[in-house]
């Protein structure tokens, strides 16, 4: 089967306007946030279930990779089709299907916009936890897909944390269910393991997630300091104070006077870095907390330490964290964003080496990030136009990146794996450990129609192909 | 059962494995280290994942049966297996992986019990959040496998949202890792999951690490009693729906109040057991906003030995003659229905106790014969059918004790979430099924 064929049998299942198949069409899909681009053979808006299995049935029998889409934030590449094959978009299936209040769930379609979700339950006195930067764009099916974080994940957890089923097509074109609305599902938690599966297993239809009550106090601090040093510090000295914040962001000088000439956050120009501490709950404890904090900064040579008096004030403090991506691109043609994560003693350190990489590949490197979980975001600004200045990106990112895992950590907190850091993974595992996750994406996925070449190394290594799958679905499918 | 003619040159080779002072043949010892009645033939104590690894190797070759063992407290779980031709203790997978708490995060061998970590992180004024049953014997391999939880699940998560990594050895031999050492990791597939509440049957969990909390520095329960049990749901639903915030939030039924404490008066109702953590001013809200319906308050080492009980409801509810003890997860507006159908059931010669956290849908029951009745197995799987016919299509359930003479008649996980998914990973990790063979089939 030819590819015309292919967008002929895609236009019979979805409708006629519901596949894009021109290059000026295309162009629009083939990048992410990230820095990689590839141009898909077509791309397809389904509208339900049925015709997402209807779409992996055809691209099984004309085998053509399938990449799921939502609204292609992403930043490792999770959502560009490498091979010229279909992307399925989600953008007309983004409907809030069920909201149970009583029960404080909400089943929605992946293509619904994550911060969409909050403002629809916010009469209810709800809201979605999980606040990706992107928030206003990304969809709760690409959240879901890459596991994705954001800044309040440092006390309600990340993306699987608020899953608690999804609705799956199978690459064979059967739709299951894992979990529901209940707290767990007994048997193996399946629910749990497709959840950061980054697109590899299967593509999620609906998805059963947490709303949480609304806190009853916020407080949100801004502690301004001489030096990234004394911030990370600070960082460790919070936690010792027996305090768990909601967030707790770090943005260093370079990046917050980028923002601030950008969106007039109202962040202090001369500072060598603030910290974005924000404290929710009880009343009583808030307040306390926010005391404790504020000493707990002091004690580390803050300058200043303000609170948001309103939740004016305080939108204006977030607007600056959340626009800071948009900010560098005003001063930049391109930027890099790594997501590395230490263990939170090593903060400190990591930073002076960020430093050091800096100096040594002669770029600049922005810092904004989750200090709170160890989460980094080293922001490293290029010209793509200068290829021999992004092999220095590329060089410069891969040592920041070989630190972390040195120090203990991970290459990856909450922007997946994809194209961008796949390589990498033998850095992070053995060959063994690798061999135990390709073993199990065969499980679902053999032949890679789904998103191939994504999350695990290529070319892979000590690949098992031994004959027809086990899986009693798939072998009927005849794989 | 296994042979003595099989276990001998067994034995030989485990003990070039392990060493001969970590293979155990001695019948009077092995006799203590029955599951379900199965006595093993040998009992092997690795002390790295590379000897589990050989272990399992060598148990692919023959075809064997391994049982992994931790502390034997949730080893009363699922049918009775046809032989234990290895009992593969953990007990010496005791490394201290990392610990630094500045990172909050601990990492350490299964073989760890949960007291243990608990006291050891503690001394640096932090909280590892699992309060299993029996946590003096309770290892984290056990509790990762078994997927088992206390009354902190309800404030702190589960197994499922603070494990952050986990070391193992698939059922062919291969060692594996997922996650890592730090709170928020992406790369690669989330195999923490996978192995929860697995029950031993993909892999032999050699390791893990955990996600840590500040300990909070004093801690009260508020317990509030009710005549009956919708009215005391409805004053969880008043819990839930307030700012409050608490650790815990338990509801225990009458007979299983007297259970736990056999001096409380009779005639106790359903008590709801608010434990809240924060300064006294946190504390004083608490009593504004639950009111009047506290009864009493707590705290102290009388509090820590009230939740000691309560998180050890199971073992002491599976001790009852003729025991069936089953986990339900539920929604919280599914709870009061589920208890409905729980009455109806010990209507016909059942006692019935349940414990649980409402707030988040999990509960507890056991249900026994009531005096002068004598059910039989098929009367206990009348019970599970009549069950799981009603629930909605949203709960999960799993028995965790069964009657001995109902064992091989009822499956252990009742409502599995996707059958052909979950075989197919079975054969995927474990092709040879070494691991548990014929307790937890599905």
């Amino acid at each position: 089967m030819n590819l015309s064929e292919v967008i002929h049998d895609l236009c019979i299942i979805a409708g006629r306007d519901a596949v894009l198949d021109r290059p000026e069409d295309l162009m629009l899909y083939e990048y992410d946030a990230g820095v990689r681009k590839s141009t898909p053979g077509a791309v397809v808006f389904p509208q339900n279930a049925q015709q997402v299995s209807q779409i992996l049935r055809l691209a099984a029998a004309a085998k053509v990779p399938v990449v799921a889409r939502g609204a292609g934030t992403g930043l490792s590449g999770g959502a560009i089709s490498q091979a010229g094959g279909i992307v399925v978009a989600f953008s007309r299936m983004n409907r809030i299907l069920e909201v149970d209040v009583e029960n404080q769930r909400a089943v929605v379609q992946p293509g619904v916009v994550n911060l969409q979700l909050s403002e629809y339950v916010s009469h209810l006195g709800l809201y979605y936890a999980p606040d990706p930067s992107s928030q206003k764009a990304c969809t709760i099916g690409g959240n879901v897909a890459e596991n994705s974080g954001g800044p309040h994940t440092l006390l309600h957890g990340v993306t699987v944390n608020h899953v608690t089923g999804v609705e799956v097509v199978l690459p064979s074109g059967e739709i299951v269910q894992f979990g529901g609305k209940a707290e767990e599902s007994y048997g193996y938690d399946l629910t749990g393991f497709f959840v950061g599966s980054e697109g590899t297993l299967g593509i999620t239809t609906a998805i059963t997630v947490k709303l949480l009550r609304k806190p009853e106090q916020v407080a949100t601090l801004l502690a301004i300091f001489d030096s990234v040093d004394d911030a990370a510090r600070t960082v460790s000295a919070i936690t010792a104070a027996g305090i768990t914040p909601a967030a707790l962001e770090m943005l260093d000088g370079w990046t917050l006077r980028t923002i601030e000439a950008f969106c007039h956050a109202g962040y202090p120009l001369d500072a060598g870095a603030v910290l974005l501490i924000e404290l929710e709950g009880l009343r009583e404890a808030v307040e306390e907390e926010a005391a404790a904090v504020h000493e707990a900064c002091l004690g580390q040579k803050a300058r200043e330490v303000r609170r948001a008096k309103n939740e004016e004030e305080r939108a204006l403090l977030w607007k600056g964290r959340k626009q800071a991506f948009g900010a560098l691109g005003r001063v930049s043609p391109s930027y890099y964003t790594q997501d590395g994560v230490v263990p939170r003693s090593k903060i400190p350190a990591v930073l002076r080496h960020i430093g050091d990489v800096s100096q040594k590949y002669g770029l600049i490197i922005g810092n904004v990030f989750h200090a709170g979980d160890g989460n980094l975001h080293p922001l490293i600004l290029f010209d793509s136009r200068d290829a021999a200045q992004f092999e220095r990106v590329l060089a410069a990112s891969h040592d920041i990146l070989q630190y972390c895992i040195d120090a203990g950590g991970s290459i990856t907190g909450e922007h997946g794996v994809g194209i961008e850091k796949r390589d990498m993974m033998p850095h992070l595992f053995t060959e063994e450990e690798l061999d135990i996750m390709i073993s199990l994406r065969n499980v679902f996925n053999r032949e890679e129609r789904l998103n191939p070449e994504k999350l695990l190394p290529v070319p892979r290594m000590c690949r098992e192909i031994t004959g027809p799958s086990r899986n009693p679905v798939l072998a009927q499918e005849g794989m | 059962m296994s042979t003595v003619s099989t276990s001998l040159p067994l034995a030989r080779e485990l003990r070039e494995i392990c060493g001969a002072q970590h293979v155990v043949e001695d019948p009077a010892e092995l006799g203590r280290l029955q599951v379900l009645g199965v006595v093993p033939a040998v009992m092997v104590e690795p002390a790295t994942a590379q000897e589990v690894a050989a272990i399992l190797h060598f148990a692919g070759e023959r075809g064997l049966n391994i049982v992994p063992a931790g502390g034997f407290t949730q080893q009363q779980t699922g049918a009775v297996p046809p032989a234990i031709d290895v009992l593969l203790s953990t007990s010496r997978l005791t490394a201290i992986e990392h610990y630094d708490p500045g990172d909050l995060t601990v990492g350490v061998g299964a073989g760890w019990t949960v007291a243990q970590l608990a006291a050891k992180v503690a001394a640096d004024g932090l909280l590892f959040a699992c309060d299993p049953p029996l946590p003096e014997r309770a290892t984290i391999g056990g509790v990762l496998a078994a997927g088992i939880n206390g009354p902190l699940r309800h404030g702190y998560g589960g197994l499922r949202d603070y494990c952050i990594g986990v070391r193992f050895v698939t059922g062919d031999g291969r060692k594996g890792k997922g996650g890592g050492q730090v709170v928020k990791n992406v790369a690669g597939y989330d195999l923490m999951k996978l192995l929860i509440g697995s029950w031993g049957t993909l892999a032999v969990i050699t390791g893990a690490s955990f996600k840590l909390f500040p300990a909070p520095r004093q801690t009260r329960t508020f317990i509030a009693c009710f005549s009956t049990a919708a009215e005391a749901l409805e004053s969880r639903r008043r819990i839930l729906r307030s700012p409050l915030d608490p650790a815990c939030l338990e509801l225990i039924s009458p007979v299983a109040h007297k259970l736990l404490i056999p001096a409380s008066p009779a005639g106790a109702g359903w008590s709801i057991c608010v434990r809240a953590a924060g300064s006294d001013a946190v504390l004083a809200r608490y009593r504004v906003e639950l009111g009047s319906a506290i009864a009493h308050e707590m705290d102290g080492a009388n509090e820590s030995v009230f939740w000691q009980k309560v998180a050890n409801f199971a073992p002491l509810a599976s001790a009852q003659t003729n025991s069936l003890l089953i986990s339900f997860a539920v929604t919280p507006q599914d709870v009061q229905p589920l208890l409905a159908i729980l009455e109806e059931i010990a209507g016909k010669g059942f006692t019935l106790a349940t414990v649980g956290r409402v707030g988040i849908g999990i509960l507890l029951a056991a249900l026994w014969p009531a005096a002068g009745h004598q059910p039989i197995a098929s009367d206990f799987v009348t019970a599970l059918s009549t069950l799981r016919s009603r629930l909605s299509k949203d709960s999960s359930m799993r028995i965790l004790h069964c009657p001995a003479e109902a064992r091989n008649a009822i499956a252990p996980l009742q409502t599995p979430t996707h059958l052909d998914s979950m075989r197919a990973i079975k054969r995927t990790l474990d092709p040879k099924d070494i691991l548990n063979r014929g307790r937890f089939d599905f």
